[in-house]
């Protein structure tokens, strides 16, 4: 399983971006190999408009089937990610990476759509 | 820290007027972001220090450069917003007009149109003089708000918030359900929901609703001029039923509203008898959810 997080940093450490469209950082890890890779997502978030969709284009094309975020994505963005399946879980804002991953693992986390 | 917004859906509910009674309620422990930047009027009651503003830039707008200019046209001939005209020999850009997609940037064949990031605005932090902090932003004219302002007007307030020690922030949002609106919703702890007793009040306050729903967000809502249309007021508690919204109250009509705004005061300014309860029991109502 792949899973993406919504980050305002690079590594296990940071934190749990609470937006999503306007996330700096897109954290994904690839549960197979146990790799964790950032994807800086900087450049979408510094636009005015359409910030949502962009970053669930960018997800989908990152391959992630689990998304980890905080409010969640608005509607065009929720609509993209329903059609490529992603799986998305809430509310984990502010939490770390790492427990935001552990809180997921023990089914701790509000899911929406997908 | 948290984080609680207010949102009508409907402009013209009383929604800033709302804010600005409950930040004077609890004006000590209390940090204000006006992100209703399109209409920003906080400033107007909370008169914050003169500062000065950091720019703002967002969005593009194309500009020829007339030297570069060959006059072939083509610009004026794509553009779909008709932003490019024939003006003493050479094209030039109506700014107004220009939405800012760049397909003139992309298509001249002698690369003589730029697109610069636009400065739309300025952002201020400043202390009102109620003695909170206020964080607020002004538009150019012309300029329209973003989520991004919005974004930027947040996290700043949410920075000088921690570094204060207070333990709130109110947010003032835009009306409407669009970009600035989801912008204003990332990160919040409550929202606060301010609808008038009319039919646009409920119809907007609905959609504004399904919106908060799909980020499961926990909202409560006061009905403010309850009384001009008592059925109408009905109707809205029987959604806010429908859809367990908690009920904060209702607000009857006052010309104290728009008299406290024309004089640059709070509501408990304006009549602290009468409205010093009404939102002291508003606020209590909210502490308790959150």
């Amino acid at each position: 399983m792949i899973v993406g997080f919504t980050s305002t940093g690079e590594g296990w450490d940071a934190k749990i971006d609470p937006r999503f469209g306007r996330t700096e950082f897109i954290l994904i890890y690839d549960e197979e190999k146990d790799e964790l890779k950032a994807v800086d997502n900087r450049e979408v978030s510094d636009m005015a408009h359409g910030v949502g969709p962009k970053t669930a284009q960018k997800i989908h094309e990152l391959g992630v089937q689990v998304l980890i975020t905080g409010n969640g994505p608005g509607g065009n963005a929720a609509e993209v990610l329903k059609n490529m399946n992603v799986k998305i879980y809430i509310k984990a804002g502010g939490m770390g990476i790492r427990e935001a991953y552990g809180t997921y693992k023990a089914n701790k986390l509000e899911s929406i759509g997908g | 820290m948290k984080e609680i917004v207010i949102l009508s859906g409907k402009g013209g509910t009383g929604k800033s007027s709302v804010c600005s009674a409950l930040a004077h309620i609890k004006k000590d422990n209390i940090l204000v972001a006006d992100c209703d930047v399109d209409a920003a009027d906080l400033h107007l009651i909370m008169a914050p220090e003169n500062v000065p503003g950091v720019d703002f830039y967002s969005g593009i707008i194309a500009e020829i450069d007339a030297e570069k200019c060959i006059a072939c046209g083509l610009c004026a001939q794509k553009c779909r917003f008709d932003a490019i005209s024939l003006y003493e020999g050479k094209y030039r850009v109506e700014p107004l007009d220009c939405e800012g997609c760049a397909y003139c940037h992309y298509i001249c064949p002698v690369e003589a149109i730029a697109i610069p990031q636009q400065n739309i605005g300025n952002y201020f932090q400043a202390e009102s003089r109620l003695g909170f902090t206020l964080v607020h932003a002004r538009l150019n004219i012309g300029a329209e708000n973003s989520g991004k302002l919005v974004a930027k007007v947040k996290s700043i307030a949410k920075e000088q918030c921690k570094k204060e020690g207070k333990d709130f922030m109110l947010v003032d949002g835009s009306p409407g359900i669009g970009c600035p609106v989801i912008s204003s919703l990332s990160g919040v702890d409550y929202v606060v929901l301010v609808t008038e007793a009319t039919y646009s009040g409920l119809s907007d306050l609905e959609r504004l609703w399904t919106l908060l729903d799909m980020f499961k967000l926990p909202g409560a809502c006061i009905v403010n001029k309850a009384d001009i249309n008592p059925s109408v007021a009905s109707e809205i508690r029987k959604f806010m039923q429908k859809k367990k919204i908690a009920d904060l109250g209702d607000i009857p009509y006052s010309e104290d509203f728009p008299k406290a705004i024309a004089m640059g005061r709070t509501l408990i300014e304006e009549n602290e008898t009468r409205w010093r309860p009404v939102f002291e029991k508003i606020w209590k109502a909210i502490e308790e959810k959150i």
